[in-house]
């Protein structure tokens, strides 16, 4: 009998030890736009991580079109769910601080990727938004020669990303006195908003010796294409259709800037290293933008490098983060979590 | 007789499908207590005086598609008057942005008596407007809310003398809302204004011939809709801290709320207590879908899908009601 508990007993503890060993963490995921191909691979890359990880026994996804209102009332039932950390893009930079502080109160770890949060307590990775501007314009405004007019085309008015390529924006054409602006327009990052908005300039005919757009690219070099009108330098995001026709459309000058989505796996990544106990030195972890021209050799390599029939045009090409993401092509491709 | 009872037993019906899925968020989360009521009153506070605002309109049969743009107004307005002000200032503020609510309503219900334009094509360009005018206050999210304006939302009910146990269950921003629908509700439901918008929604020719001026009555329902996008739109600001000049998706969710509960899209029938129950199911459904873990992509569906089998339920069994 007493053999009997003891076995038991030992038994019980091993059951433990190889819990413990396998460490089965449970990681919640909250976003709030559906439907765009950039938020899409960065749920992706969040779903492959996890998975190539080998640390999370399962993922609980809130993945809807709300606000930063909703999108506490979901860190809340995350929290009801009970997640050992919650991998975030926050809807505003301040609107879901107090549902973060419930959280981590609670001990749970939290991750916002793509954009920041003020909370103090949230650990924050994100690619630099105001570089990205910033990178993306002065290679146009370089393009144009320094000087002429530049049609400005923006994400969503209001949106924390937009404000922040605004500043890169605005630091860039600080620097060029003689670049005005033609036409500022949101596209809200809608394909088809982007699209009608540039047949309208087109249209007008309004001058403008280049365009800058904040990752709704491929629509605008269409426009073009299919009205005839010439060519000038466009700047856009890593989308996989837009670096296509960086390779392909004849007369094309354009540079893409890199903003991967893949920054959402990054995000897992950085929350498995915190709670293994390993943390970063700083809170925030900026990932910096790359610049891929096809004006020059290094930068072709590089577009010609980046292509992939496989993977969806509206996404960004740049699918991993190295030092960060271990998963492969294929698992991001295949968007399978733990479990699925 | 039988009206009331169908009208009160639909109400009886929701509630009683809000018990069941409490119980069955109990289940699926052992866990799910005080903290977890707690979030469903703050996550529902926005919702429901959105759904608020848009029962009243539609009892008296209008529809108002401004409402979240009317929200986001009052939310970014009320933020940024807020920024750096001391208490006494903030509470001024707030009344200014409940009146400024109401007369964005009024203006909208205006609108619709003078033109004669159909209130869903006057409702859906000012939608427009409002957004517009949200963002020319403000930008970007950002602003303040007062401290004590973001801790009225928070946490259990504490009352003096009363042990802490007794209440702490019931949050706060259930409190509130209560608060705000006997404030405002009540005393227009028992008046003779609110048997107007009852008249000018159940068949607005008749309720002309007996006496009712139509026109004033339905501008007042819009002004009655505004003050409570107004609160909405504070709930909003409460809740995040800040003003989002970007309305939030509270339109077409108070439009299902008010018909799961039980109003009448064409005016007339319904009350405000089943679309605030309906609004408690649909954000415990939501709850339950991310506690279980559902695919986000079917969450939305099966939210669908809940309402319209209630819905037809209802109307399968108010037709059998008619029967016998």
């Amino acid at each position: 009998m007493k053999r009997l508990l003891l076995g038991s007993v030992a038994l019980t503890l091993a059951a433990f030890a190889g819990m413990a060993d396998a460490k089965p963490w449970k990681i919640g995921i909250s976003n709030t736009v559906q439907g765009n191909g950039w938020r899409e691979e960065m749920v992706c890359a969040m779903k492959a991580q996890a998975l190539a990880s080998g640390e999370v026994s399962a993922l609980n996804i809130a993945h809807r079109n709300t606000d930063a209102a909703g999108q506490s009332e979901d860190i809340r039932n995350l929290i009801q769910a009970g997640v050992d950390a919650i991998v975030v893009n926050p809807a505003n930079a301040d609107g879901i601080n107090a549902a973060i502080k419930e959280a981590t109160d609670k001990g749970i770890v939290v991750v916002a990727v793509d954009q920041a949060v003020t909370e103090p307590s949230a650990y924050i990775i994100s690619n630099n938004q105001e570089e990205y501007a910033y990178l993306g314009a002065k290679w146009l405004f370089q393009q144009m020669g320094g000087k002429g007019s530049v049609v400005y085309m923006r994400g969503a008015a209001g949106a924390g990303a937009d404000n922040d390529r605004d500043k890169g924006f605005k630091k860039a054409m600080a620097e060029f006195p003689d670049i005005k602006i033609a036409s500022e327009v949101f596209t809200g990052w809608q394909q088809d908003q982007g699209k009608q908005q540039i047949n309208d300039i087109i249209a007008s005919g309004a001058k403008f010796d280049g365009v800058w757009t904040s990752g709704i690219d491929n629509v605008i070099v269409d426009a073009f294409t299919e009205s005839g009108a010439p060519l000038v330098p466009i700047v856009g995001a890593d989308n996989a259709g837009f670096v296509g026709q960086l390779a392909s459309v004849k007369g094309l000058k354009g540079a893409a800037v890199t903003n991967p989505g893949s920054v959402g796996g990054a995000g897992v990544a950085l929350a498995l290293q915190i709670l293994d106990g390993k943390k970063p030195a700083e809170k925030t972890v900026l990932v910096d933008p790359v610049l891929w021209d096809n004006t020059t050799d290094a930068g072709k390599a590089q577009i010609a490098a980046a292509q992939n029939p496989k993977l969806s045009p509206e996404w960004p090409v740049s699918v991993s983060i190295p030092g960060w993401t271990t998963y492969t092509m294929d698992q991001i491709i295949a968007c399978k979590g733990p479990g699925e | 007789m039988r009206r009331l009872l169908s009208d009160s037993g639909w109400t009886l019906g929701l509630a009683g499908l809000l018990a069941a899925l409490l119980v069955m968020t109990k289940l699926i989360q052992p866990d799910f207590g005080v903290s977890g009521l707690d979030s469903l009153g703050r996550a529902a506070l926005p919702f429901a005086l959105a759904t608020l605002g848009m029962a009243v309109v539609v009892i008296a049969g209008g529809i108002d598609l401004s409402l979240a743009s009317m929200m986001a107004v009052c939310s970014v307005t009320a933020a940024r008057m807020m920024e750096g002000a001391s208490d006494g200032q903030s509470a001024l503020a707030l009344i200014f942005v409940l009146a400024l609510g109401a007369a964005m309503g009024a203006l909208n219900g205006a609108l619709v008596v003078a033109s004669r334009v159909p209130d869903i094509v006057v409702t859906l360009a000012m939608l427009f407007v409002w957004q517009g005018t949200a963002l020319l206050i403000l930008n970007a999210p950002g602003g303040a809310a007062a401290p004590w304006l973001r801790a009225l939302g928070v946490g259990g009910l504490t009352l003096p003398l009363i042990p802490e146990a007794l209440t702490v269950w019931l949050p706060r921003s259930v409190i509130f809302l209560m608060v705000c629908l006997a404030v405002i509700w009540l005393p227009i439901r028992r008046s003779p204004l609110g048997l107007r918008f009852y008249a000018i929604g159940s068949d607005a020719l008749a309720a002309f011939r007996s006496g009712v001026p139509v026109g004033r009555t339905k501008i007042a329902a819009y002004a009655v809709t505004g003050l409570f996008a107004a609160l909405g739109g504070i709930a909003v600001t409460m809740s995040t801290g800040i003003g989002e000049p970007i309305p939030g998706p509270y339109l077409l969710a108070a439009v299902a709320a008010v018909v799961l509960g039980g109003v009448v899209l064409g005016g007339g029938r319904g009350g405000l207590i089943g679309p605030i129950l309906a609004v408690f199911v649909l954000r415990l459904v939501r709850m339950d879908l991310t506690l279980m873990s559902v695919d986000p992509n079917v969450t939305t569906i099966v939210e669908g899908a809940i309402m319209v089998v209630v819905v037809m339920l209802g109307g399968v069994l108010a037709m059998r009601g008619r029967r016998t």
